[in-house]
């Protein structure tokens, strides 16, 4: 058999970037150690998102405003009323009242459709009763207005906020990155059209997209990701649309064409990798922004629901919070978002450098 | 030059009317019925429908839409429905605050970004760089909500440097009393992206053959930085610049909420809150409008400055 | 002295308007929501009022000071005279009342007549205008009906022969009622039922929310529409000099002392502020940029010192007494509930399975928890349709049930509610259970929310949340989709069959939020509207709480206390529970 050259291979130049990549980045002591500080929260936000961590972190258990440990001493001094107090009071002016006047003081046992199954229930009522929980003075990390651990809300918190600005950023970069690509690529009416749109999106005001969607698919984690998304696409639209525009007229691609690979191979398998770095650079910036961002909306009212927490969601507490004297819980949250948040875009500094094919 | 403007112009058409389908849509679909605001108490079939009469939801769909073109061609678009003030008046004595507010504070901050960070790139790679980068970076993660509410509590109330709330009619009064406070607080979240954004710019410029071959012909530094780097740098500065000018008209509406200033950020809020879409449709409209000439004319800055541009 | 001197001076006394109004006086207030505009026939909401109460003059009003509330003439000379069977009403207003001038009065003085009052009424008969108050006076006059119904779509015309509503001469006024009714004359008091002038309205037609103009104590001198309001003193106001006896309340005597003797108003501008935010309203009244304030719920643990023997009874913050601030506190009277949609085949219906889970839900909500917690224990929880204050209340009576999750999720067992593989109960005919709550989207929202949560948990049902704003919500309940949701009613005036209608059969799809249709109720209903306030009408009242209690369309919620703060040179000030603001009432003493 004649021993033929085999074709030149595609180039892969992603696979000797990456790791040229990867080798500046190791040397970069402040990249790797963003690297590293975004790798901790990543792994904390998992084992608290798989229930490890910080799962009974609706539990009251503490008093509400219970300080910090190791603030007790100065925390503001207020009176805590419960509910017995208030029930208290209100049997008081009842029975006040029931001595003044005649009127009827309440439905009677034979006026009540539900009396007999009632004092039935009442009987039957004992499995459910609990008895009350001890409650703390004191936590790490303070307690909120409904005395629940700060410490474990801001590892939940962690957890929904990275899960948010995560998808966010994904879809939004998964959207700009297919109508850039076929818009790029194809050029012509498909472009026309698909810049029509960009116009459109980047002509109205943030603000209305964002109440259109909330009143459309209600409230909640779902929303705010798709809220997210949709208004942050064109950043990554706009930058892949030139990016392929630029790539379509070179060699390699028309190598491609030549041994017969159709467009979409063309697009996802040749080019796509070799713009891979400016979206892993576009992803870390976007997570970014939108992290900051669901603060934002969840002050606003749009973020998470009851049952979830988020660092929005607790910052949202801060305003009442802070007037009465309570500064722990947004300390805590302002500490914490800050470092991922630092880490994250000095990371992102780091691999852009790392990942700059200009820098020798 | 002029065939490129006239076919931009004659381009912007099909955007608004993009942006008008996108907002008739959005409205009648997800927009709340304005009628159940105005009705109060009562809220009888007749009245809600006598209401909606009244406001010209009763016509059909194509319409309300063909009214919505007239309104957009004349830019008049009528009283608005919470309140019975004509639009335009409305929008009149709001823009006024806010570009006081954000013209400032893009005056400001960018003065401040710009000479910042002209001088960390100047001493690329210093220990001052560095500290510079990494104090920007973390004021950066720090949430807009936290300075303000921690600023208006620490300066205003406990430090009573300045006043907590408030705006008045004069310019003047406005500038030295009410302005200070939020503009501060305003360009301190918008500096850190900044420094960083200029001083990425003008690193990079700062690499390029051409401030080599100027040091090899002996060019001092200060003179490089100032007649060349600068000017060149200056044009992804003039084009995120222009680019953020519509923005302006938009106002700061977590500033405008917390200071209590009358501007167009809160009008908008204030006006999906009930539905008010005549407000809603005026506000897109203009910002929709200054976005595309701000773009038109970005485009025509840019190609005046650096003649290599090729406008196609 | 010159005898022309003399004489012209007292000339000057005599014929000058009565303005002692200084306007070196200005009095700072907020509101916390934006207001609506200012024609009185257009707007219902609480802010707007507070402006419309100062500058139009309504028949009647209230005494300033005597508590209960009483009514006394306001531009009439005396409270009308009304016929044997209670169905006509005279009145006769003082003459030399002038409305503020306006360029539609052409140069002239125009004083108020009775002819202003029956076009203000018929305003709000109008199908044109579509006042939110018609329903108060849907119906009410002889001939009312037919003159909306000759109107049709268009607007009425208002120089038609009424026969329910008559000007008799220059300043007599008649009104014929179809059926007798105890509570007209209250309803007369309120600000909707100020005199507006006809050339005004026809003048500013476009724009009637912007150029009120009427015959009260102040005018509009600037509007920014959701952020600022100026009134100043109406310089052609009627001389009203203060004079009253004090009761016992000694409050009623630091007001006789600041005001006894004087022309009112006092006070000669009033800058309103819209702030919403609550930090910086609290801040601006800290740091006297406000005047009077109320407390924000995050600054009640601050500035007050509470008994937790009893929340109620509380005291100033000493660092607030020191400054002298003042406080007043008044329960408002007002309830807030929480309802179910009586027409939804899950939460809704008379059958004993539906009461009981209706009844489990409300066994199981932490009312005095939330009222501890959220409302810092300013607040008593409700036990009856009609608050405290309201004629017609009955202070004795318990409607709300004993908070007990255990026996209630022991009462849900029992009919069947049978818990699931899941954790969550299901309906007693096999099918899944879940309830959806309405709600807002407001931070206090979600305070309350994380009450709802705690209570559904506890007895094992899947709740989820609706969120919206007032508005779509209130459509969708209109149109049925709701299964639960939130309200508040405020007294519009002081008789309990304001409340009492909330549960009316022919009011659902209205003002009966919940759609609650008993037949007993109704009859009930419609024979106390026949008796005025009194020991007869409490028996049938007492009655139709037993059924509302019974069936439990309503989860009673609490009643709010309000506090009111004044700085030390505010004299004058004392809450009244109808008057929305005592502005012309006030001195500054600074």
């Amino acid at each position: 058999m004649p021993h033929s050259s085999p074709p030149p291979a595609a180039p892969h130049p992603h696979n000797s970037l990456t790791r040229i990549g990867w080798r500046r980045l190791r040397r970069d002591r402040v990249g790797f150690a963003a690297l590293c500080i975004v790798g901790a929260y990543l792994l904390l936000a998992l084992a608290a998102w798989s229930g490890l961590v910080a799962s009974h972190w609706q539990d009251e258990v503490a008093h509400p405003y219970a300080p910090p440990t190791l603030f007790a001493g100065s925390a503001p001094h207020h009176l805590e009323l419960d509910a017995a107090d208030i029930d208290a009071a209100d049997r008081r002016a009842a029975s006040a009242a029931a001595q003044d006047s005649s009127g009827a003081t309440g439905l009677s046992a034979d006026e009540d459709p539900l009396a007999a199954d009632l004092a039935a229930a009442e009987q039957q009522s004992a499995q459910y009763r609990s008895a009350g929980q001890a409650r703390a003075d004191s936590l790490p990390l303070g307690a909120d207005q409904r005395g629940r651990d700060v410490l474990q809300k801001l590892l939940q918190g962690s957890a929904t906020s990275l899960q948010v600005g995560i998808a966010g950023a994904l879809l939004a970069l998964a959207i700009g990155t297919v109508l850039g690509a076929l818009s790029g690529y194809f050029g012509g009416l498909l472009d026309d059209l698909l810049m029509w749109g960009y116009s459109v999106f980047t002509s109205v005001p943030d603000m209305l997209l964002l109440l259109a969607f909330a009143a459309v698919s209600g409230r909640g984690i779902g929303t705010v990701v798709l809220v997210m998304a949709f208004t942050s696409w064109t950043g990554t639209f706009r930058l892949m649309r030139a990016e392929f525009l630029k790539h379509k007229g070179r060699d390699y691609v028309r190598a491609a064409d030549a041994i017969g690979a159709g467009h979409g191979r063309r697009m996802f398998h040749h080019i796509l990798p070799n713009v891979g770095h400016l979206l892993l650079v576009q992803f870390s910036m976007l997570t970014v922004a939108l992290i900051k961002y669901e603060a934002i909306l969840s002050f606003l009212g749009f973020g998470v629901g009851v049952t979830q927490v988020s660092w929005g969601a607790m910052l949202a507490e801060a305003p009442a919070e802070l007037l009465q004297g309570y500064w722990w819980q947004m300390l805590a949250v302002t500490l914490c978002m800050s470092l991922l948040v630092t880490a994250f875009s000095l990371l992102a500094d780091s691999l852009r450098d790392a990942l700059d094919p200009k820098v020798k | 030059m002029l065939a490129y403007i006239v076919r931009r112009v004659w381009q912007m058409v099909p955007t608004l009317f993009g942006v008008m389908l996108l907002l008739f849509v959005l409205f009648n679909w997800v927009g709340g019925d304005p009628s159940y605001i105005l009705a109060g108490k009562n809220l009888s079939a007749e009245a809600l429908a006598g209401i909606r009469q009244q406001l010209g939801l009763d016509l059909p769909l194509p319409q309300q839409f063909l009214i919505f073109v007239r309104q957009v061609l004349t830019l008049d678009f009528g009283t608005s429905w919470s309140t019975q003030q004509p639009v335009s008046a409305l929008l009149h004595s709001r823009i006024g605050p806010s570009l006081l507010l954000t013209g400032s504070m893009l005056l400001l901050g960018t003065v401040l970004a710009i000479a910042i960070a002209a001088l960390v790139a100047y001493r690329r790679g210093s220990l001052t760089d560095r500290l510079v980068t990494l104090i920007a970076t973390c004021a950066m993660s720090v949430s807009a909500l936290v300075y303000i509410i921690a600023g208006q509590y620490w300066l205003a109330f406990k430090g009573g440097w300045f006043p907590i709330m408030g705006w008045s009619d004069s310019t003047l009064d406005n500038l030295l009393h009410y302005l200070p406070l939020p503009l501060l607080l305003g360009v301190i979240v918008g500096l850190a992206p900044d420094i960083r954004f200029y001083r990425s710019c003008f690193v990079e410029e700062l690499g390029h053959d051409y401030v080599r071959t100027a040091r090899a012909k002996g060019l001092s530094e200060p003179v490089i930085m100032l007649k060349h780097v600068l000017r060149n740098a200056m044009i992804p500065v003039v084009t995120s610049l222009m680019m953020s000018l519509p923005y302006l008209m938009m106002g700061a509406m977590l500033l405008e909420t917390f200071f209590g200033i009358p501007g167009m950020g809160k009008e908008v809020v204030m006006a999906v809150e009930r539905s008010d879409f005549p407000v809603i449709k005026a506000i897109t409209i203009y910002i929709a409008l200054a976005t595309m000439l701000f773009n038109l004319l970005t485009d025509i800055v840019y190609k005046l400055i650096d003649p290599r541009v090729q406008l196609h | 002295m010159n005898p022309h001197a003399l004489l012209a001076t007292v000339a000057a006394l005599v014929l000058l308007p009565a303005q002692a109004a200084d306007m070196n006086k200005v009095l700072r207030v907020a509101l916390n929501a934006p207001e609506t505009g200012f024609d009185p026939a257009k707007v219902s909401d609480l802010y707007s009022s507070t402006v419309t109460e100062n500058i139009f003059d309504p028949l009647v009003t209230y005494d300033y000071l005597a508590r209960p509330a009483k009514l006394i003439p306001n531009t009439v000379s005396a409270l009308p005279s009304i016929s044997a069977d209670g169905k006509v009403y005279t009145f006769r207003l003082k003459p030399g009342i002038f409305f503020a001038a306006d360029p539609a009065f052409k140069g002239k003085k125009r004083e108020l007549t009775a002819a202003d009052y029956a076009y203000s009424i018929k305003r709000h008969l109008d199908p044109g205008i579509h006042s939110p108050w018609s329903f108060l006076v849907d119906g009410r006059f002889v001939g009312g009906n037919e003159l909306v119904k000759a109107a049709g779509k268009g607007a009425l015309n208002y120089d038609a022969p009424l026969e329910g509503i008559k000007v008799l001469d220059k300043y007599t006024l008649q009104l014929t009622l179809t059926e007798t009714n105890f509570n007209f004359l209250p309803i007369l008091a309120m600000p909707a039922f100020g005199a507006v002038a006809r050339e005004v309205i026809k003048a500013h037609r476009d724009n009637t929310n912007a150029h009120p103009v009427g015959t009260g104590p102040y005018l509009l001198k600037e509007w920014k529409p959701g952020s600022r309001i100026v009134l100043e003193a109406n310089p052609g106001f009627r001389k009203l000099v203060f004079n009253a006896t004090p009761g016992s309340d000694p409050l009623d005597k630091a007001v006789v002392q600041a005001l006894q003797g004087k022309t009112l108003p006092q006070v000669g501008r009033i800058e309103i502020s819209v702030i919403e935010e609550e930090q910086p309203l609290w801040l601006s009244f800290l740091n006297r940029q406000l005047d009077i304030s109320g407390i924000p719920q995050v600054a009640l643990q601050s500035a007050l010192v509470i008994d937790p023997k009893n929340p109620l009874k509380v005291r100033l913050a000493e660092s607030y007494a020191r400054q002298g601030i003042q406080l007043q506190r008044q329960l408002l009277p007002e309830i807030t509930f929480h309802f179910f949609n009586m027409q939804d085949p899950v939460v809704g219906g008379d059958s004993k399975d539906k009461i009981a889970l209706r009844r489990a839900i409300a066994m199981s909500f932490p009312v005095s928890e939330a009222i501890a917690s959220i409302r810092r224990g300013q607040a008593v929880p409700m036990n009856y349709i009609v608050p405290p204050g309201v004629a017609g209340h009955n202070p004795a009576f318990r409607g709300a049930p004993k908070y007990d999750p255990a026996a209630a999720n022991a009462l849900l067992d029992r009919f069947g509610y049978r818990v699931g593989a899941d954790g969550y109960r299901t309906r007693p005919d096999g099918k899944p259970l879940a309830i959806e709550l309405a709600c807002g989207t407001s931070s206090t929202d979600k305070q309350w929310n994380e009450y709802w949560q705690k209570t559904f948990d506890t007895l094992k049902i899947r709740l989820g949340f609706r969120q919206g704003k007032w508005n779509e919500l209130s459509k969708a309940n209109h149109q049925g989709k709701l299964q639960m949701w939130g309200m508040a009613w405020g007294a519009d005036y002081p008789d309990g069959e304001n409340f009492m209608q909330l549960l009316y059969g022919r009011n659902a799809g209205d003002s009966n939020a919940a759609d609650f249709k008993n037949a007993d109720y109704d009859r009930l209903f419609e024979a106390s509207l026949k008796l005025p306030h009194g020991p007869q009408r409490n028996q049938l009242y007492d009655a139709m709480n037993k059924i509302a209690v019974a069936q439990q369309p309503w989860i009673f919620g609490d009643i709010r206390m309000r506090s009111t703060l004044a700085h030390s040179y505010v004299k004058g000030l004392k809450l009244h529970p109808l008057l929305n603001t005592s502005w012309r009432y006030l001195d500054l003493q600074k």
